[in-house]
């Protein structure tokens, strides 16, 4: 992860892609090859698991819908190893198993049939974080006029100090410290609210939209609070 | 007529005959004898006949009495007052027993009838409880008939749950009678539900026969109706009877309205399966489109990606990805096609004479893009005969085959495809070294949409590439099948007529 490739991005990463469509397989390969990183491939669950022990990759792209298994299986398997980040592959229609995966652990996905371009931009934006120092111990977060001490939970959007509630802010600081990541409703409100929780949406809904009106310049077109629809939020940093 | 009378002409009888029994005697016999041996008589009649027949007897008794015996005789005068006083006593004990008898005789009568009731409707409960509804009707038709002599008995509900009357008949004219008469009384009444029936009079004539319909009810609207024939002329249903048939069409009632919440029953389900099953293949059509598109869009992007200098090399790997996906996608809505024109029934193949050695070499050959992974052994008997085939479909349903062994057994296994004579027919076999066909299965992966997923493995395809072979095959005049022979792997069979003037 020393060369910098023409978007300024770290190449030479190794990444595993999973997918049982070899046509699939054999052009994410040469694309990722000729972007300069490493590309090993599995085209099923026990393969994917047994490259995953052997070479230690530095990103998965995995395909969920897998002939000898689930790919949940798979995401299990890396998450009760590492935190190596994970996107997800997925031609299937319904958000459930998008939720599933991310709830699982997954980091990201990205739905078939997809613009390559986008899904390299999503690779980047893993791995980055994987360069970056764990993203919490910080004690000052910047993204664009945004600005928010960690130690003195104070948060200010240019010039202007925002007033936030203590639900409000704690809801924040997990957007903050996962920038660009996706993150499930579920996720939010077990973070947020506690363990016995995950099936309150609209509690969520109501304190996003709140968070949206303190923080964002439109809170209709957001910036920094995006809605992935169906499966949860993102909060979009611009210092990435 | 003759019926009513007999009662009567009994208790003239009987009173005559215990006439002529006292006056071989009158000399010797006191009067309160007489008077005795005249009650036994009437409480006979009362017993046998009832009680107009025993009220008779009492009153011609009476008059018989002072007639012959009660002086003076042959004449209705008394004299002796004392003696006016016991014959009138006579005359009202003999009517008071008469009655007596005749009501106990009225209610064992009754409980009799009741329980020939209650065994007929048991007999007819039982008959009811038969879950095909036409035979359990056809049975209850049957023993009411039966039951109650009638000459036919038919039972008619909504056409839905029943197509044809339920018809008992003593012979075919009664049989054609009733059919003749509900075939009449349907064409006014479309039997449609909550829709008050039209009922033609009670009564109909036909071939000296009587008509009579009772409606079926249930819940308070009507759902059907019985009809019964008799002969004319033949005495009324009694009372027993009557009732018997109201009960009968209660509890027929209750039947067919049970008959029909199983049938709605039965409709939503299948209704409700129909739509999982759209569902179903919505999504799986949707996934079999979209997987190929998936890689051709990536390829495309990846080609026209200016920020990498792709090597001819890589420009030909986008391409076969381009290339072998499109084909695909082709052979997906290729299935769709032909499953939705077979299905309309607007298939019909254009057969041409072909050797069929050719043709499972034709078709390994196209194939091998899919089978690289597995060595490929033809074996193809050597004097086969000609077959008049439709090229196109028959290579189709043998590349389905193939293309399946190819898809679901291990990497490196053998396919096998032998082609021979049997019987009249040429037999072809496809056979892999895959996990094989559950037994249980082996009937099922023919019907559209059906895609078999084993433990840790998902369902794949679409699911028609068997649906469509049996069809084409079966267009052929042959048939398809799994061999379940097998142990290992699975063996799918197919055979083709040899037309008998080139055999």
């Amino acid at each position: 992860m020393s060369v910098n490739g023409p978007h300024g991005e770290p190449t030479g990463a190794r990444l595993l892609v999973v997918d049982d469509e070899p046509a699939m397989i054999r052009t994410l390969r040469t694309n990722l090859r000729g972007h300069n990183f490493q590309v090993e491939t599995a085209e099923n669950a026990a393969e994917a698991k047994a490259s995953y022990d052997r070479r230690a990759p530095d990103l998965i792209l995995l395909d969920l819908n897998l002939p000898d298994g689930d790919g949940f299986e798979v995401v299990r398997h890396i998450r009760e190893r590492s935190g190596t980040p994970i996107i997800v592959l997925s031609a299937r229609g319904g958000e459930r198993d998008k939720v599933n995966a991310l709830d699982l652990g997954a980091d990201d996905y990205i739905t078939k049939p997809f613009g390559i371009d986008e899904l390299l931009a999503r690779v980047r934006v893993a791995l980055r974080h994987l360069a970056r120092p764990k993203a919490g111990t910080e004690r000052r977060i910047h993204s664009g006029e945004l600005v928010a001490d960690l130690e003195r939970r104070e948060v200010t959007v240019g010039d202007r100090a925002v007033h936030l509630t203590p639900t409000e802010y704690d809801l924040l600081k997990v957007f903050l410290t996962n920038p660009n990541k996706v993150l499930t409703d579920r996720m939010l409100l077990q973070q947020v609210w506690g363990p016995d929780y995950g099936d309150e949406s609209h509690y969520l809904h109501v304190y996003v939209a709140r968070l949206r009106r303190k923080i964002e310049d439109d809170p209709q077109e957001p910036k920094h609070l995006v809605t992935e629809p169906g499966v949860g939020y993102r909060f979009r940093s611009e210092e990435l | 007529m003759m019926r009513r009378v007999v009662p009567y002409v009994a208790a003239i009888a009987a009173v005559a005959v215990t006439t002529m029994l006292i006056g071989l005697e009158a000399s010797r016999a006191p009067l309160a004898n007489v008077s005795m041996l005249y009650l036994v008589a009437v409480l006979i009649v009362a017993v046998a006949f009832g009680r107009p027949a025993a009220i008779v007897a009492s009153l011609l008794a009476f008059l018989s009495f002072d007639w012959f015996f009660v002086p003076p005789t042959h004449q209705l005068v008394v004299a002796n007052p004392e003696e006016l006083f016991s014959l009138a006593l006579f005359l009202l004990t003999a009517i008071v027993t008469g009655t007596l008898a005749a009501r106990e005789r009225a209610r064992a009568q009754e409980a009799k009838q009741r329980e020939r009731e209650a065994t007929l409707l048991y007999e007819a409960a039982f008959l009811m409880a038969e879950p095909d509804l036409e035979r359990a009707l056809a049975a209850v038709a049957e023993h009411l008939r039966g039951a109650l002599d009638l000459d036919g008995l038919a039972i008619e509900t909504d056409a839905e749950i029943l197509p044809r009357p339920a018809i008992a008949a003593r012979d075919e004219a009664a049989r054609l009678a009733l059919r003749g008469a509900s075939s009449e009384l349907r064409v006014l009444d479309p039997h449609r539900r909550g829709r008050r029936i039209r009922l033609i009079g009670p009564r109909q004539h036909s071939g000296g026969r009587v008509v009579r319909v009772l409606p079926i009810s249930a819940a308070g609207a009507r759902i059907g109706r019985m009809q019964i024939l008799r002969r004319a002329g033949a005495a009324e249903l009694g009372p027993s009877d009557e009732r018997l048939l109201a009960i009968a069409a209660a509890q027929l009632g209750v039947t067919i309205e049970r008959a029909r919440f199983r049938k709605e029953a039965l409709d939503t389900e299948v209704l409700r399966r129909a739509d999982e099953l759209k569902t179903e293949l919505l999504h799986a059509v949707s996934h079999e489109l979209r997987t190929p598109l998936a890689s051709i869009l990536a390829s495309a992007g990846s080609l026209r990606q200016r920020d990498v200098v792709w090597t001819d090399r890589d420009r030909d790997e986008f391409a076969m990805s381009i290339q072998e996906e499109a084909l695909r996608l082709d052979r997906v809505v290729g299935n769709l096609l032909d499953l939705s024109r077979i299905e309309n029934g607007s298939f019909v193949p254009h057969k041409t004479w072909h050797d069929v050695g050719a043709l499972v070499e034709d078709v390994a050959g196209r194939l091998r893009p899919v089978t690289t992974e597995h060595p490929v052994r033809l074996e193809v008997q050597d004097d086969l005969p000609p077959i008049e085939l439709d090229y196109v479909e028959i290579q189709q349903v043998l590349s389905n085959l193939v293309e399946n062994a190819a898809k679901f057994s291990p990497p490196g296994s053998e396919i096998a495809i032998r082609v021979g004579r049997d019987d009249g027919h040429v037999r072809f076999e496809v056979s892999d070294r895959g996990p094989g066909i559950p037994a249980a299965d082996a009937d099922r992966i023919f019907v559209p949409f059906v895609r078999l997923s084993r433990p840790g493995q998902s369902a794949r395809g679409v699911g028609l590439g068997l649906a469509i072979a049996k069809r084409l095959v079966e267009a052929h005049d042959g048939a398809i099948w799994v061999d379940r022979e097998v142990r290992e792997g699975t063996r799918m069979v197919f055979t083709l007529p040899v037309r008998s003037d080139v055999r």
